[in-house]
């Protein structure tokens, strides 16, 4: 810049001097063009340049001003599965890594199995292990708060549904690891000679009915949805979600490791939803599936040998001076008596249905209707926000009829709301013509849905109060249903369910619950356990219908292990069916009272729910401390008694957002992208462009 | 060296020119949907701008504070937003929540001028004005936001773009989000022209 001054100065003296002279100007100046430029680039480059050095895939949060906080808190999961007969026992250790460098509280909302008893939690900080432990609810929360103010580092874990619980986990040192493990217990599934486990890894958004609760702040807490009159637990259950490439490459993977030592040689071990590393050992098998995303359930299924399928299989444990049994006895009753049929088929084409699940959805319908023989009567009913039905009442399976719905099926189209209530009154409501038969015909109502809904416990009302002498079987769609939805909805409903996987999936679970849907093959099922009938508990309390390939399973509590168990049923002819079963050859296993006792809270609630009264929560409570469960009304917490984080330190509370369930769609608009190439092709352009006068000019100079 | 020299400038001169087409397209296409948009609103049907696109005008958009007029085209796509903002959500002369999207780098680039109680007016084809009020503005990471169509009044206007304004990123999570409430109702009666029923 001085130069460019100083030669101004020169006083030109020849032509050849004066040409040498303008060249020299023009350089200055462009120079002088060069530093404007820098000035102007600069903070573009600034800005692209401090963004670069994020790593990509990192999840960021901002905060109300727009800036950038830190990086997330990464979650790793590893599930350690152990099934031996009848129940599995699982340990899910959760690893809260927190990559900041300020302290941090997380919170995750995650599924377990429906019928998962949690019975232990333990903390691991550093090296030292804390085991947590069962306290009413309101007192658990408390004593995580004050650990959480003190600086102790706590972790807190929570049920809001029987399938959804929330984990917090409060003053994550920075750079450190604070991993919580959680131990459960579910009942392995048998049905149609086949063993069936799911674990659920991930949550489908759920449709929360009902208007904004009054007196809520607008701002959005840990969750997307709002307190509703309907759902007021909304926030509290309703995590982000994002897509798989929005985590870091290590966030929300799990590893699953499983040991099945079912008792019996098995024929073959599947998995319609992973990819599996299998190792059989002898009787038990090895199963091993690695860094798998949490975005679909883990279905597990396995068969005994041809001929070896079990027919009768008893427990028994010991536990505080108590005897407790569990007892599977399957029929084997085939003979069923064909009954014409009223089917309604009702559709869930609500948004959280969009992608995958409807295509599913879809096709299982169409499988449906392929059931249907010329004698039945049909229906299809579709719903989001509004219900529609294709007929007005049900209409003969005729050629003519069954192709409208088919065409009607294939239309059907995912968005809009979740209103269930409209459309299970449609479906569970006799028109008054229909109704004169109704004795030579069976109605039965399919319903085919994601149970993406908030408010399952009005919905399980409805059902009770609707439902007559009708069936309701349930098919759950999707790699991540609400099973606790499909489960208790066929129980209210007298019914099967079933969840299809994949879409390679679709046709064996389906073809088995419309086989036995046909008809019922026990109704009326007695079961008398030996010993004093005053002292002996068992559940479920009232054994309901049973359909064909499907067990008797039952947990008592207070008999020994000795005497005969008679169970007495009345098959489709109204013949008297009757089995007894030896109670000596009893098997030990554990874990049974665990069973029993969350099978008794359920069953507290239930009566309750009948009644329409409020449940016996101090009885509720004092089984669930008794047996260190986690039940509606208690909760886990651990407490690291040495205080952590320095008392100037803050730290921040995190929502750890879920895996969207592999091949749905969004149910909220995502924001769309709205950036142009313009400033970055401008700013390289001009970048370019002043290097290379640059070069030139200087080139010039050189060879002048 | 020269021939180094002469395809650097080559490059830089054709990055330029590309990074310059954008908003030129952007203010061209303006000029060729006004025409597109009048029609449109003459004929009271959907009117391609030109005969290949895949997008049509659907609304117009002003700022008077900015004096600023732009045709909303149908769609939040690529192809629509290329031209000029685009409406994600809201059907022409349906009631409910509007939600426009459009580029920092062209058209929305003006939204960062918009406060609170600044007014926007929205044109919809039968002619009428509704007009809004700018109720809050605010920035949300894409990522662990979605927006809430049910949660939306139905008289609430969304603009979105993305964030921060001057960014070279293409793919930031940042958006920009400018939240509006009608001010009044609209009456579509009153909009109605007389000659409809004239003819009775």
């Amino acid at each position: 810049m001085m130069l460019s001054t100083g030669l101004l100065k020169l006083t030109p003296t020849q032509a050849d001097s004066q040409r040498r002279r303008a060249r020299r100007f023009a350089e200055g100046v462009s120079l002088w063009l060069a530093v404007l430029l820098m000035l102007f680039v600069h903070p573009l480059y600034a800005e692209a340049d401090q963004r670069q050095s994020d790593s990509v895939g990192v999840l960021h949060f901002v905060d109300a001003a727009g800036r950038w906080q830190e990086p997330a808190i990464v979650l790793d999961s590893e599930f350690d599965i152990e099934v031996s007969g009848l129940l599995a026992e699982t340990t899910l250790s959760r690893r809260f890594r927190n990559t900041s460098d300020a302290w941090r509280e997380g919170v995750f909302v995650f599924p377990l199995p429906e019928k998962a008893s949690v019975y232990g939690l333990t903390m691991t900080v550093g090296e030292r292990t804390i085991v947590g432990e069962a306290q009413p609810k309101a007192e658990a929360r408390k004593t995580y708060e004050k650990a959480r103010s003190a600086g102790q580092s706590a972790a807190n874990v929570e049920q809001h549904r029987p399938n959804l619980f929330t984990a917090r986990v409060a003053n994550i040192p920075p750079g450190e690891t604070i991993s919580v493990e959680l131990q459960y217990q579910q009942p392995v599934d048998y049905r149609s000679g086949e063993f069936e486990l799911r674990v659920p890894t991930t949550l489908m958004p759920r449709y929360m009915p009902g208007q904004p609760a009054a007196g809520q702040p607008r701002e959005w807490h840990g969750g997307w949805a709002l307190p509703s009159t309907q759902v007021p637990d909304a926030d509290a259950i309703s995590p982000f979600t994002v897509q798989a490439n929005d985590v870091g490459a290590t966030s929300h993977r799990a590893d699953i490791r499983m040991t099945i030592d079912a008792g019996l040689p098995l024929a073959r071990v599947i998995s319609p939803s992973h990819p599996l590393q299998t190792r059989l050992d002898g009787q038990t098998v090895q199963v091993q599936s690695e860094q798998v995303l949490m975005d679909r359930d883990f279905v597990m299924r396995w068969q005994p040998l041809a001929g070896r399928e079990p027919t009768a299989a008893v427990f028994h444990q010991r536990w505080q001076d108590d005897d407790y049994l569990l007892t599977m006895i399957v029929p084997g009753v085939n003979e069923a008596q064909v009954l014409p049929r009223d089917l309604v088929f009702v559709i869930d084409t609500s948004g959280s249905m969009a992608g995958e699940s409807i295509r599913q959805a879809r096709s299982a319908l169409q499988q449906g209707l392929a059931t249907l023989t010329p004698d039945d009567r049909f229906n299809v009913i579709r719903f989001n926000n509004q219900t529609h039905a294709l007929f007005m009442q049900p209409e003969a399976a005729t050629g003519n009829n069954l192709a409208r719905a088919r065409r009607y099926v294939a239309n059907l189209q995912a968005d809009g709301g979740t209103e269930m209530a409209p459309a299970l009154e449609r479906a569970l409501t006799i028109p008054a013509s229909a109704s004169e038969k109704a004795g030579e015909r069976v109605r039965q109502v399919v319903f085919i849905t994601d149970g993406a809904v908030g408010n399952e416990a009005a919905l399980f009302a409805q059902i009770r109060q609707q439902l007559g002498s009708q069936r309701l079987f349930t098919v759950g769609i999707g790699s991540a249903p609400n099973l606790h939805f499909m489960r208790e909805a066929a129980r209210w409903g007298r019914g099967l369910y079933t969840a299809i996987q994949d879409p390679a999936d679709v046709s064996g679970p389906l073809q088995r619950l419309f086989a036995a849907m046909e008809a019922p093959v026990l109704t009326n099922v007695r079961v008398q356990w030996p010993g004093q009938s005053g002292k002996v508990e068992s559940f479920p309390a009232r054994t309901g219908d049973l359909f064909r390939g499907e067990p008797l399973v039952q947990v008592v509590r207070g008999t020994a292990p000795s005497g005969v168990l008679k169970v007495s049923g009345q098959l489709p002819g109204g013949r008297r069916w009757k089995q007894s079963l030896d109670l000596q050859q009893a098997a030990p296993g554990h874990g049974l009272n665990r069973l029993w006792a969350r099978q008794k809270i359920d069953h507290l609630l239930d009566s309750a729910r009948l009644v329409g009264g409020e449940p016996n929560k101090a009885r509720v409570t004092e089984l669930a401390v008794e047996h260190t469960l986690m039940s509606p009304y208690t909760s886990f917490v651990a407490v690291d008694e040495s205080p952590a984080r320095p008392s100037g330190a803050t730290a921040d509370t995190e929502h750890l957002p879920t895996l969207l369930p592999a091949g749905s769609q969004a149910g909220m608009l995502r924001y769309p992208q709205t950036a142009t190439l313009a400033p970055l092709f401008t700013a390289l352009g001009v970048i370019g462009l002043m290097f290379a006068l640059a070069i030139g000019l200087l080139q010039r100079r050189a060879t002048v | 060296m020269s021939r180094l020299l002469l395809l650097l400038l080559t490059c830089s001169t054709t990055l330029l020119v590309f990074g310059l087409w954008i908003p030129l397209k952007a203010v061209v296409a303006q000029e060729l949907l006004e025409l597109a948009w009048a029609e449109s609103q003459a004929r009271q049907a959907e009117t391609r701008p030109w005969p290949w696109a895949d997008t049509w005008p659907v609304a117009r958009l002003t700022v008077p504070e900015l004096g600023d007029s732009m045709i909303v085209l149908a769609g939040g796509h690529g192809e629509s937003l290329a031209f000029g903002p685009g409406q994600v959500l809201g059907a022409d002369g349906s009631q409910g929540p509007v939600i426009i999207a459009g580029h920092r780098d062209t058209h929305f680039d003006q939204l960062q001028y918009l406060k609170t109680g600044s007014e926007l007016r929205l044109q919809d084809r039968a002619g009428g004005w509704r007009h809004y009020r700018v109720q809050a503005t605010r920035i949300v990471d894409s990522r662990s936001e979605r927006i809430d169509t049910r949660a939306l009044a139905d008289d609430a206007l969304i603009l979105v773009t993305c964030y921060p304004f001057d960014g070279m990123d293409t793919r930031g999570p940042l958006r920009y989000v400018v939240e509006a409430r009608a001010e009044m109702p609209l009456n579509r009666n009153q909009l109605e022209p007389m000659d409809t029923v004239a003819g009775i």
